[in-house]
């Protein structure tokens, strides 16, 4: 008995390690190679750890290119795709959840096979109308696009949430003289946290690691240029400076580490325990 | 505290009526509980009252003042869900002072209703935890506590102890009625158990299929029942019923029960010929007297008392599907069963003697199933 737990406990462990090993290796990669000098990139065999760290390589790339602006752009599109996603879609939730019409089943389905469409099939349509619109070389595309792809994927994100919160909670608050709305946002929102700080995160990573939206509607405007296209904009013609690539994608990294460790407090599940029986 | 009126009020579902002509006068203080099987429109009734559900016609009114148009928070009542719903992000002491927080009260003022109500729920060493932290019975209990210290007018409960364990609600069933007696609040209690109903009101409200079958206090429901539905569902265990002819030979009214005469009242002389449905309670049958010979199926033995099954006999059962219980509550048409309190030892398979007392015997329509006095 013991010996087969001991076993059980070394096969997880083993198994835990293995995938952490493979999930952090590109990471590690990265940061070889950002620190790693120009000589040892390409040596055989590989250096799993650099001879002497280079990390001039970040000021270099802050100085010789406009990584700010680039941060800036990707910054103002992902914090204003959250802010919009979330807020239609903790609405338009919050209403497939609760209110019974006819057609809601089929229209919850219906918003999820938008989530279905590639990027790449819908780009063409997406750039007729915003240059219709005028709004090509201006980031309110990129956060459009972003947003309409986003937005049913995160509606049912916090519907399946909603759908967990019993209605009783609700209408306790309207007997104890909350208005509908208050309701929300006094009752049901706070208890939501976990599915908010779930959908905020998702809604964050996907526009940040845009490139497809940037690269088709701000190409052309180089001070609308977003990190990732940035990155993609180091790559020269004859030599790349991988450093310089490497550095940068772990600086566009961080603030995605960021947002995760500020969201996780937020991620446990089970806000609603206690509610009920 | 304050008088309750439904005046001719209706609800409907698309073409479904979950309640119809709903009438009733609850008196200022009185515990009225709301009774009967699954989908009878108890909690409906109870909802609309809440004003968390709106009426299709009709009119409410909680002390007087027409509420039928007014939100849940305007009607100055409050409620006990039956899963408590207590805000899971707040400690005790927020979730009792939240409903005087949004009616702008002080802070102070807040703090010493919550702790007064704590004090009287025992539920002061718990009042800085938050409800994942309590049992169940200290969550009915912050319940219980978000509605008194409100001071409302009426307070409403649907089904409060239906997630207790059996103990905890014979114990919490007295203290809610202790509470009710010590407030003097107007208050109304949902149930599907007949057993709470009969302990805890003052009146009852016995309701099917969104029909109110018989208002009245518990002796008044379970000593003369206005039809067949109440009287088997009052009681516990419930009504026998058989059914067999009235008759009347030289003054003596009676009817049969296996060959055997039934004496009747003489009141039922003028219905002579007609067959109609006849009901005893198992606690009314008399054992070891009289000329009604039966065989025992069973005997379940609960120490002081034992119940004693025996057949109905054959031709004078009553259908489930015409004795309109649902299914919860569905009986075996076939036996009757005696509640005995003797010293006798019975025996499966004894041969008794037993009696159905005049007195006793409720006889219904066989058609309208309507009580006939």
């Amino acid at each position: 008995m013991k010996l087969s737990k001991f076993f059980g406990r070394f096969s997880l462990y083993a198994t835990v390690i293995t995938l952490c090993a493979v999930l952090l290796f590109p990471v590690y990669w990265m940061i070889l190679t950002a620190l790693s000098p120009a000589s040892e990139l390409r040596a055989y065999p590989p250096n799993f750890l650099p001879s002497a760290p280079q990390w001039s390589v970040f000021t270099e790339l802050l100085a010789n290119h406009p990584f700010d602006v680039w941060f800036l752009n990707s910054l103002k599109i992902a914090v204003v795709v959250m802010i919009i996603s979330l807020t239609v879609s903790v609405l338009a939730a919050y209403a497939l959840s609760r209110f019974r019409m006819r057609g809601a089943q089929s229209m919850g389905l219906f918003i999820l096979t938008a989530k279905m469409l590639p990027g790449t099939l819908i780009i063409i349509p997406f750039f007729v109308i915003f240059r219709s619109a005028g709004l090509i070389g201006s980031l309110w595309s990129v956060i459009i696009a972003q947003a309409t792809m986003i937005i049913p994927f995160t509606t049912w994100m916090l519907k399946g949430y909603f759908d967990t919160i019993p209605n009783e909670l609700e209408q306790a608050a309207l007997v104890d003289g909350c208005s509908p709305i208050g309701s929300i946002f006094r009752i049901i929102l706070p208890i939501s946290a976990p599915g908010l700080a779930a959908t905020s995160l998702y809604s964050f990573v996907i526009s940040w690691s845009d490139f497809l939206f940037a690269r088709t509607f701000v190409v052309t405007s180089d001070s609308l240029w977003t990190l990732n296209l940035g990155i993609s904009s180091l790559k020269g013609e004859f030599v790349t400076d991988w450093n310089i690539v490497m550095a940068a994608s772990l600086m566009t990294s961080i603030p995605i580490i960021i947002v995760f460790l500020f969201l996780e407090r937020y991620m446990v599940g089970g806000l609603a325990a206690g509610s009920e029986k | 505290m304050a008088t309750i009126e439904f005046n001719q009020v209706g609800k409907s579902y698309g073409s479904v009526e979950a309640i119809k002509d709903f009438n009733l006068f609850i008196e200022d203080g009185e515990f009225c509980v709301f009774v009967g099987p699954s989908g009878c429109g108890k909690s409906t009734a109870l909802k609309m009252l809440a004003g968390l559900e709106e009426t299709t016609n009709g009119s409410i009114r909680i002390g007087g003042k027409d509420v039928t148009d007014l939100g849940p928070g305007k009607r100055d009542i409050a409620m006990v869900f039956q899963n408590y719903a207590l805000y899971p992000h707040y400690s005790v002491r927020k979730n009792m002072g939240f409903g005087l927080k949004m009616r702008g009260y002080p802070a102070a003022e807040i703090n010493e209703r919550v702790e007064e109500a704590a004090k009287i729920l025992e539920l002061t060493p718990y009042l800085d935890r938050r409800p994942r932290a309590l049992s169940g019975g200290q969550r009915q209990r912050v319940a219980l506590g978000r509605a008194i210290v409100r001071e409302p007018a009426a307070f409403l409960m649907d089904e409060p102890l239906s997630n207790l364990d059996a103990k905890l609600r014979v114990h919490t069933r007295s203290e809610i009625v202790k509470l009710q007696r010590r407030l003097g609040v107007t208050s109304v209690y949902v149930t599907h158990d007949q057993v709470e109903a009969l302990t805890m009101a003052d009146k009852i409200v016995v309701m099917k299929l969104g029909v109110i079958q018989q208002v009245g206090s518990a002796d008044e429901l379970f000593e003369n029942p206005c039809n067949l539905f109440v009287a088997g569902f009052i009681g516990s265990p419930g009504m026998n019923f058989f059914r067999g002819a009235i008759q009347n030979t030289d003054g003596r009214v009676f009817t049969t029960f296996g060959g055997a005469q039934v004496p009747l009242p003489d009141s039922l002389a003028a219905r002579a010929g007609k067959e109609a449905i006849f009901g005893i309670r198992p606690e009314h049958i008399v054992m070891g007297q009289g000329n009604l010979q039966t065989e025992l199926s069973l005997v379940e033995s609960l120490g002081t008392e034992k119940i004693l099954h025996f057949q109905v006999p054959a031709g004078q059962t009553i259908d489930n599907s015409e004795f309109e219980m649902d299914d919860e509550e569905d009986r075996d048409a076939e036996s009757m069963r005696a509640r005995i309190i003797d010293d006798h030892k019975y025996q499966n398979g004894e041969t008794v003697n037993m009696d159905f007392p005049k007195s006793k015997i409720h006889v219904f329509d066989i058609e309208t199933h309507a009580a006939i006095k």
